[in-house]
């Protein structure tokens, strides 16, 4: 390969390289950590991990953490101690204590998180392609589509089975329908939204009106979907989301580097070796599988693919893709809607997808009307 | 600036390598711009493709770093057609710098630069000391250590658009490729972004330039091609292809040619519009 700037065997000039020694002007203050892994010289594994994410998801993930502890613990039928909560959730509490952590709270928080995490990786996914903070899969439809689909299945055939396949297929659907019309995503990124949006009603629609034409006890059956909750959930389509969670997050994790160039623009990404169009398709897709995967256990709680990657963009360092913290923050304001909606009015349950849309319509339209919010993320 | 920092910098090992284009066709949709051109570029050489507004210069450069799919045809990177070549692999030869290029809120001049390095870092190997050698010396070349934690958007034009420039070096290609490098800067910040352009010519580069300023084209490249209607009406040395006929029939003014008694380059003055310009028949 050509090495016309080779610098090591060049004879350095006096003054500039005393400057470049002295202050490295490459690595200064970057925010960054420089790893190298001993596996040796001849597979060099060097990592570049940026100092302030590392802190912001070490910090996310205690909180998460707690978070689960805390949602195990509390709720009507009883609020355990911390040692309580601990014992029961290992199986040696006493009989009532292990079957409301264990039988009741447990799967409620597993699909909290999950379904949180999906919906936010989903939504960061899709705002850094669009490079719009507003692209979240939510407002671009595909939450709609994936209920459209999933209720239909629950009224058509009555069983559960179904959802999860047919919510991917109304995700996909939806995206397909927006993409279709709008014809790229990245270059003109406030057409697709717009398109988005319009799908999504049409699918809002449909679904209203497949609630209305049906009795009473199967609209009551679909409820669930169109608003979005936690309570009861079918425990097939959380084992299918956790079992695409990990792989998703890996891809999104491989395709984060491409993604932080092409904030620059289309043109010096290319420049740069990215296949753009091919970055923006893999994004996409892992964005609608999951949303369609998390719609199928909680419905459309939308909101947090909105809430979650715009608290990890507030809080991590700038001009980076916050995918893991996204991810994290996701999990966390799921759980912590669900605690809140359980608590708020408790006996009664408020279902989580309202508490997120109380929480994220002030965020949307704080990003919407505040002149110095940047609308790529 | 330290441009002579440089000149004696180690000429490319493997010789700059060569871009022609064969038969190549280029089209917006159906709306087709260039057709059927037959180019060579000379390399290691800077090479300025001057022409009215609209005449295909952008588009071609476009065509040129792969950004625009021909519709017929090919551009051939030594031989081989760079819609066949590896991205990576591309983008460790050719490096484009597009029109008005936009950095990101707060990304400091490094943070950029290090962009340059991607095409030669992978996932597993995401900074070597090459890298920060390389980053090193393209902030050297460009005058912009003392700047490097400055954000983009807080420095001047010329600056700026060292900053740009330095991200192309640390990308280590052979080939440049600019499109308007020196349009909306100020003729101090024009002369400073002509005299990088050389240095990198002198360090073995080959540069391609789209431009509109053609005294700036015929001082500073040693190869002129002029397009008009995604077409070339001419191309060679400045020197002896700027001729008066030419000028009219790029741009419709009428002028008297002169050499340059400093430089020898051709020199334009008392340029005015063609009375046939005003009639709609400039060519």
């Amino acid at each position: 390969m050509s090495n016309t700037l080779s610098t090591a065997s060049r004879p350095t000039q006096p003054g500039m390289t005393s400057c470049s020694r002295t202050q490295t002007p490459s690595q200064a203050r970057t925010g960054k950590l420089f790893l190298t892994l001993p596996l040796g010289q001849r597979l060099p594994l060097r990592f570049v991990v940026d100092k302030r994410n590392l802190i912001v998801n070490l910090s996310l993930m205690g909180l998460l953490l707690l978070l689960t502890g805390g949602s195990l613990a509390i709720g009507s039928a009883a609020t355990l101690s911390a040692s309580a909560t601990f014992e029961a959730l290992l199986g040696q509490g006493s009989a009532l204590d292990n079957f409301v952590v264990r039988e009741l709270r447990l799967p409620r928080v597993v699909a909290g998180i999950v379904t949180g995490s999906a919906f936010a990786l989903a939504g960061c996914l899709m705002q850094t392609v669009a490079r719009n903070r507003l692209a979240t899969p939510g407002i671009v439809g595909l939450d709609n589509g994936a209920t459209a689909f999933a209720v239909a299945s629950v009224i058509g055939t009555g069983i559960s089975l179904a959802p999860p396949a047919m919510a991917l297929t109304g995700a996909a659907v939806a995206a397909a329908l927006t993409f279709g019309l709008t014809g790229s995503i990245g270059v003109r990124g406030y057409r697709f939204l717009v398109a988005g949006i319009g799908v999504g009603a049409v699918f809002g629609a449909i679904t209203q009106l497949m609630l209305t034409r049906v009795s009473i006890d199967a609209a009551n059956a679909a409820y669930p979907w169109t608003v979005g909750s936690l309570n009861a959930r079918p425990a097939h389509a959380v084992s299918i989301l956790s079992l695409a969670l990990l792989p998703a997050l890996l891809a999104a994790i491989r395709l984060t580097r491409s993604l932080t160039v092409m904030r620059l623009s289309d043109a010096v990404a290319t420049s740069l070796g990215v296949s753009t169009s091919r970055c923006r398709l893999m994004a996409l897709s892992v964005a609608v599988i999951l949303t369609g995967l998390a719609v199928a256990v909680a419905g459309p709680v939308g909101m947090v693919a909105l809430i979650g990657p715009e608290f990890a963009r507030q809080i991590s360092a700038r001009n980076t893709v916050p995918v893991v913290g996204a991810t994290l923050a996701g999990a966390i304001v799921m759980l912590a809607a669900d605690l809140l909606g359980r608590v708020i009015l408790a006996p009664i349950e408020v279902p989580v997808g309202i508490i997120t849309a109380l929480t994220g319509s002030p965020l949307l339209l704080w990003i919407l009307l505040n002149p110095h919010t940047r609308t790529t993320p | 600036m330290t441009q002579e920092a440089f000149v004696s910098a180690p000429v490319d090992d493997d010789s700059a390598p060569d871009i022609a284009t064969q038969g190549l066709s280029l089209a917006y949709g159906n709306v087709s711009v260039i057709e059927g051109l037959e180019l060579r570029l000379p390399a290691g050489q800077v090479t300025a493709i001057v022409g009215p507004n609209g005449c295909g210069k952008s588009t071609l450069l476009s065509g040129l770093s792969r950004l625009l799919k021909p519709c017929a045809g090919a551009v051939l990177l030594d031989g081989a057609d760079i819609q066949r070549v590896p991205s990576r692999q591309l983008a460790k030869r050719l490096a484009l710098l597009p029109q008005h290029p936009h950095a990101p809120e707060a990304l400091t001049v490094a943070e950029l630069v290090r962009f340059g390095r991607h095409p030669h870092q992978s996932w597993l190997c995401q900074w070597s000391s090459d890298d920060k050698a390389c980053v090193d010396e393209a902030l050297a070349m460009t005058g912009l250590t003392t700047l490097a934690e400055r954000p983009v958007d807080a420095l001047s034009g010329g600056q700026r658009q060292r900053a740009w420039i330095a991200l192309a070096i640390a990308q280590q290609t052979s080939t440049l490729l600019l499109d308007e490098p020196t349009s909306a800067l100020d003729l101090g910040h024009q002369v400073e972004v002509y005299e990088l352009i050389r240095s990198l010519t002198a360090a073995g580069k080959t540069i391609v330039m789209v431009i509109h300023d053609l005294v700036g084209a015929c001082r500073y490249a040693d190869h002129l091609i002029a397009m008009h209607q995604g077409q070339i009406l001419a191309e060679g040395p400045p020197g002896e292809t700027v001729t008066a006929d030419l000028v009219r029939r790029l741009y419709g003014v009428d002028c008297t040619l002169m050499t340059d008694p400093a430089t020898g380059a051709p020199l334009l003055t008392n340029v005015r519009r063609t009375r046939d310009a005003l009639d709609g028949s400039a060519t």
